[in-house]
């Protein structure tokens, strides 16, 4: 009789756990699952001064268009490697449901990049501490350090990482002088352009796009043109629902 | 009384799952982040340190500077004695020294050094 004791206790205090995460979860989220909330870019206590971010205004982004990939390749010496394995990106356009989730109602290619998460899961998993985020909010990688065990590409959800299996120098046919290229064995994503932002200069990708498509700005400053656009339009961010806090957002 | 007794874990399990993701929430003001710094100059008419103590302590000061640049960011400065602030870039050294193509070669030749600097960056033997 009291044989499926263990069978049933477990199959009650699922269903007990379930209807408690249930009522939790309409206590707890505010709004939808998906949707950018203002707690995701508002400033946090503790948390003030810069926090670069990028917005996408993909109603502009026209079909095809590559200039904001190809200006940031060439800029960063990011070769260009056909097999998908040694593939290297830094920016790339995908289906928009797929990047975005069922709450994009367009299947058109928008921009991806490196969300420059404010809670970065690449950093938390990094043995060496080579990728990290500053602290104007940038992730970035210190290719010097980088031993190239590739934890950040498993832990990153974006996909955002790629790893030097060959030497990218013999994939480079222009390189850009004033940029390193990388070496094999080591990772490496968008740097949100902090080579170009250290010279006052607007990423690259930002000043390539032919229709002002993305924002770039201080999202911890209230009177940036980031903000306004974030506070006037609805937007969304890559799988906000992890926790991630990503930097990059998107209008549909 | 036992079934309820067993939903009551459940429910239990939940709370505290919620408890803890609530803590979690309020944990998340880190350090404070410093305002963008001006870029300091990349350019300079003479070396960050007298030239017989880079003759022999330039790879330590490298070392420094590869050390921090990339964590500091724009606020990896240089302050040399005489006041002067200057990034710490391999490019604030190329600025003057890349203008002869063979000012590290020629030594580091000499020397059998072989730093690997150039696996990166692009040394001036590289640019045409
Ligand atoms: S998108 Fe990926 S690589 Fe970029 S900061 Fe977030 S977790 Fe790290
Ligand atoms: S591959 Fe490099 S940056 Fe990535 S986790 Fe390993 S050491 Fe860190
Ligand atoms: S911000 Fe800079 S590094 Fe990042 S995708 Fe744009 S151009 Fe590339």
């Amino acid at each position: 009789m009291m044989k499926n004791d263990r069978r049933e206790f477990i199959r009650k205090a699922g269903m007990g756990l379930l209807a408690g995460m249930g009522a939790a979860s309409g206590l707890l989220t505010g709004g939808g699952f998906e949707r950018t909330t203002s707690a995701a870019w508002a400033a946090v206590p503790g948390e003030e001064g810069l926090r670069w971010g990028m917005l996408f205004d993909t109603r502009r982004c026209p079909e095809g268009c590559t200039l904001c990939i190809e200006s940031c390749h060439h800029t960063h010496n990011v070769p260009d490697i056909a097999s998908l394995e040694g593939k290297i990106e830094w920016m790339h356009k995908e289906n928009g449901r797929e990047l975005l989730g069922s709450l994009c109602a367009s299947t058109a290619a928008v921009p991806a990049l490196c969300n420059h998460c404010a809670e970065p899961s690449c950093a938390r998993a990094c043995p060496t501490g080579s990728i990290f985020r500053r602290t104007d909010g940038i992730v970035a990688i210190d290719y010097h350090r980088c031993v190239g065990c590739r934890s950040c590409m498993q832990s990153c959800p974006y996909g955002e990482v790629s790893f030097n299996w060959s030497d990218p120098r013999a994939a480079l046919k222009n390189p850009t002088v004033e940029y390193p290229t990388r070496q094999r064995g080591v990772v490496e994503k968008c740097n949100f352009c902090s080579d170009r932002l250290v010279r006052g200069k607007k990423p690259s990708c930002v000043e390539a796009c032919p229709e002002g498509a993305i924002s770039f700005g201080n999202l911890n400053d209230p009177s940036s043109e980031i903000r306004r656009l974030l506070e006037s339009s609805e937007t969304l961010q890559r799988k906000p629902e992890l926790g991630t806090r990503p930097s990059v957002f998107y209008i549909i | 009384m036992r079934k309820r007794h067993i939903l009551f874990i459940g429910l239990l399990a939940a709370l505290l799952m919620a408890l803890l993701f609530s803590f979690h929430a309020g944990t998340e003001g880190e350090a404070p982040a410093s305002q963008a710094a001006q870029a300091a100059a990349v350019d300079s008419s003479s070396c960050v340190y007298p030239k017989e103590y880079m003759h022999t302590h330039h790879m330590q000061v490298l070392e420094d500077w590869k050390n921090t640049a990339a964590h500091e960011g724009p606020d990896a400065v240089h302050e040399t004695a005489d006041g002067r602030k200057l990034q710490k870039n391999l490019s604030t050294c190329l600025a003057c020294h890349g203008s002869n193509r063979y000012f590290c070669f020629s030594c580091h030749a000499y020397a059998n050094a072989q730093p690997n600097c150039w696996n990166c960056h692009i040394s001036p033997l590289e640019t045409p």
